[in-house]
């Protein structure tokens, strides 16, 4: 039996820079930042006191219904919004010979943040001794914490909400694969079309680490950029001055679908997903594998999914964080797995930009990639002034650039050596 | 092409009644009850006390020598994860990374796939550096931002990210292959195993650990499911009897923490290398529920759908079944739930089919659930054996399942294992013997 092809017939998304896809689209082209002070608290005596946050957000805005998921998470609503945007663009709800049990949700969703001044004033109001007394903590918490507040930091919250909305009874996944999270997450998902598990699936990312402890946890780790003066520049992958990734948030979903179905109902059909790759680094957890290994053996095996070969790839949507570690790898292992080509193909980060959305960077930058496909044109790797040795490749400096785009290779790496690899092409 | 096909070769588990499959199959066989008053922490002043809760775990005997210092960077749900791998890889007779001799797999084709929870941070260390963040007896976000927040450790986020279990599994046993974390509840290590099956199914693995791991005797976690009401509150004074799954007077259910690995392998590889193999992984089913948002209703995820299609994808009718094993929560609406899925799914013969629950006996795992509970479906599919539902005397209203209270012998050729999450996703897998 053939495989069944898949395909990309709707795409929403709620980031830094904009509330849809044109938008984002539109702002990435004009090189725009979505970089600002932390708006969302209190950062001004943190090593890093700016963000890339989602603006003047109200899931009201999106759709009627938007009562129904008042207790959804910040990063759920942003999910329910970039879902109904690609819903209502793959037409799916107009089709009455959908199937609802073959219609599944595979998110790559991040934990919702924490109840932040309850849970810590608890932590206060109950230390004694150099420890939390559990029984004043007890007394106190069952007083002060919501159940809504609590259930909807579990990252399958996102799954039920969207399945909810949209009324899918089939496969429901969530992964949380650190930034590779959405990347993993539309392969997976393209996988159960192809195995004839699912006949669409609702897929994407949605996140949020933009509060007090998610910010400390990448501070200590020094993983985010410090350049508190100038932010705006801030996030620069590739370039020799770049000192941490800019920390953002939002989410994108992506309508994939069995390519007979699509066809069926006379669906627009965006991009085909062709290849997908996954690998693990087995190295360390705090490191990647310095040669890149792993991310090399990630995107060889979405090129053999693909059947398609390197000088094939017309444009690398890259991971491209903004770290000193990510890019000079990724950058490695690009020049292992495309040899004498890699010079030649054009890879960009628009990190450059939106920030690091981690769980939902991946499948953000999957539709920046179905954009150059529909007009021809690559975004760039803003920020771009001091090239550094280590990183010698063709990074699309600082303005867009018209090219022939047909085949999309989009790399997600996450942190404990997860690598994940889609490619999708132009569908004609 | 013919689809390739999946055994289950090695199972390793640890939970409140027991380390390793052996020790858990016994303590199943005797109707053990592992949940009792917690002591991880002092519970007095929650309505609930009891837990099912491994004593005097650790990590370190389950790693190499060589990584006995990684041990401090994990938090609980990781360490029981590691554990889990150990056993299940020793039992499984393959040699990995992280014993002794050769690596008998390329890296490359090993995958992995475990579930995992919501990670809770530990009140105390954090606690530790929220607290020189106070100021005139407040907490002081400035104060934090530039002071306060360097005292917890540079890694403290790496020991929270649900990924981490199986970061540390893949470096310890070096499985470079496929790797992913699922995170949908009690559904994730059905989820996480069917998802290891397909990867196997679809030639990108030859071998692939699944299943899941956590932790949930925690303050913050009793204190959610609390605030969820699906905790027991009036069984303090006899904490192991408190979960009763289907029982006639189950009243809710129990913290647990522990785990279920499985290894998984290509048939033909298993049989080729002279493998014990436990079962076929024959079939797989995912489906939810879309009501699951709304978490003041209890729902079983669409379970009965997943039952179905785990059922199709094996090319077996309920006549076929010879064993379920049920999720059984405990909670009265969640069991009433489930048993109304089972009967949808199996038809008259669900009232027949001889059931287990096991949660009675060592509390609600969560991502750990299912792992366990396939292990067992595992074991029991070898001993052609089926145990008792601890805590089961006589069946709840609305919940006609096949359970006893004894353990039963009868020829099992075919078992039926699901698990469903708050939230209102389901899987199923069918195992099938394999002669």
């Amino acid at each position: 039996m053939a495989k069944r092809r898949v395909v990309i017939t709707g795409i929403g998304t709620v980031n830094p820079l904009a509330h849809d896809v044109e938008g984002t689209w539109a702002a990435l082209l004009e090189c725009k930042s979505g970089v600002n002070k932390n708006q969302l608290f209190d950062a001004s005596h943190f090593p890093t006191t700016f963000c890339a946050n989602v603006k003047n957000f109200d899931l009201k805005d999106h759709f009627p219904n938007a009562e129904q998921h008042k207790h959804a998470g910040r990063h759920c609503t942003f999910a329910l919004a970039a879902g109904h945007q690609a819903w209502m663009q793959s037409g799916l709800g107009e089709y009455d010979k959908l199937d609802y049990s073959r219609l599944g949700v595979y998110l790559g969703s991040g934990e919702g943040s924490l109840d932040f001044d309850n849970f810590t004033s608890l932590m206060v109001d109950a230390w004694n001794d150099g420890k939390v007394d559990t029984k004043v903590w007890a007394d106190l918490a069952l007083e002060r914490m919501d159940v809504y507040r609590e259930i909807a930091q579990e990252s399958n919250m996102v799954v039920a909400h969207i399945a909810g909305q949209f009324g899918a009874k089939g496969p429901a996944f969530n992964v949380l694969t650190a930034c590779a999270a959405s990347t993993q997450a539309l392969g997976e998902a393209a996988m159960q079309i192809r195995h004839g598990d699912c006949d669409a699936i609702i897929s994407g990312g949605a996140h949020s680490m933009i509060h007090p402890y998610g910010v400390t946890g990448f501070n200590r780790l020094n993983a985010l950029s410090t350049r508190n003066e100038g932010f705006e520049t801030a996030s620069r992958p590739f370039d020799l001055t770049r000192d941490g990734f800019v920390l953002g948030e939002g989410s994108s979903i992506i309508i994939l679908e069995d390519y007979e179905l699509a066809k069926a109902r006379g669906a627009n059909i965006l991009a085909e997903i062709i290849g997908f790759g996954s690998s693990a680094d087995a190295f360390r957890i705090t490191d990647q594998d310095p040669q890149g290994d792993g991310a090399a053996a990630s995107m060889r095996a979405a090129l053999a999914d693909a059947k398609v070969k390197p000088e094939d790839i017309d444009y690398i949507s890259a991971h491209g964080t903004s770290t000193q570690q990510n890019d000079e790898v990724e950058s490695k292992a690009v020049k292992q797995v495309f040899g004498e080509f890699a010079t030649k193909v054009p890879i960009s980060s628009v990190k450059s930009m939106l920030g690091h959305l981690i769980a939902a960077a991946g499948a953000t930058e999957l539709i920046t990639g179905i954009m150059a496909i529909r007009d021809q044109i690559l975004p760039p790797t803003t920020n771009y002034s001091t090239p550094d040795p280590v990183c010698d490749l063709d990074y699309i400096p600082n303005e867009p650039r018209k090219a022939k785009v047909d085949v999309v290779m989009s790399n997600s790496f996450g942190f404990g050596g997860q690598n994940d690899t889609l490619i999708i092409c132009r569908y004609d | 092409m013919a689809e390739r096909r999946v055994a289950i070769t090695g199972l390793g588990v640890v939970t409140p009644s027991g380390l390793g499959i052996d020790a858990l199959w016994e303590a199943l066989l005797s109707s053990h009850q592992g949940v009792k008053t917690i002591d991880l922490f002092d519970p007095s002043h929650f309505p609930c006390h009891a837990g099912g809760q491994i004593d005097n775990f650790s990590a370190r005997k389950f790693v190499p020598k060589t990584y006995r210092k990684s041990v401090k960077v994990m938090a609980r749900d990781i360490e029981l994860a590691v554990a889990a791998a150990d056993f299940a890889f020793k039992d499984s007779g393959i040699t990995t990374h992280g014993m002794d001799g050769e690596m008998d797999i390329e890296p490359g084709r090993l995958g992995c796939n475990i579930g995992a929870g919501l990670i809770c941070t530990d009140l105390d260390e954090l606690g530790m550096a929220v607290n020189t963040a106070v100021v005139d007896g407040k907490f002081d976000i400035k104060a934090w931002g530039h002071t306060g927040s360097s005292n917890l450790t540079p890694l403290w986020l790496l020991k929270y990210l649900p990924n981490m279990l199986s970061c540390h599994v893949t470096i310890i046993h070096g499985a470079e292959g496929p790797s992913n974390t699922i995170t949908c509840g009690d559904a994730s290590g059905h989820l996480s195993v069917g998802e290891g099956a397909r990867v196997i199914q679809r030639g990108d693995a030859d071998v692939s650990i699944a299943g899941g791991a956590e932790s949930k005797v925690n303050p913050m976690v009793l204190l959610r499911q609390l605030l969820l009401k699906r905790i027991c509150i009036s069984r303090n004074e006899s904490p192991e009897t408190a979960c009763r799954p289907f029982n006639a007077d189950h009243d809710g259910t129990v913290v647990g923490e522990g785990g279920g690995l499985l290894i998984l392998e290509d048939m033909d590889r298993a049989k080729s290398r002279g493998a014990k193999i436990y079962a076929e992984m024959a079939g797989f089913g995912a489906a939810c529920d879309p009501t699951g948002f709304d978490i003041t209703k209890s729902n079983a995820g669409s379970l009965d759908l997943a039952v179905a299609k785990a059922m199709t994808e094996a090319k077996i009718t309920p006549d076929k079944v010879d064993m379920i094993i049920a999720h059984g929560t405990g909670v009265a609406g969640e069991d009433i739930c489930e048993a109304k899925a089972w009967q949808v799914a199996l038809g008259d013969a669900a009232e027949k089919i001889p059931a287990v629950c096991i949660t009675g006996s060592i509390g609600s795992l969560f991502a750990g659930a299912g792992g366990v509970e396939m292990a067992v479906a595992a074991k029991a599919m070898e001993a052609q054996a089926v145990p008792p539902t601890v805590n089961f005397t006589s069946a709840a209203d609305g919940c006609n399942l096949n359970f006893s209270s004894e353990p039963r012998k009868c020829e099992i050729n075919h078992i039926v294992t699901a698990a469903f999450s708050v939230g209102g996703q389901s899987a199923a897998c069918v195992f099938k013997k394999v002669n």
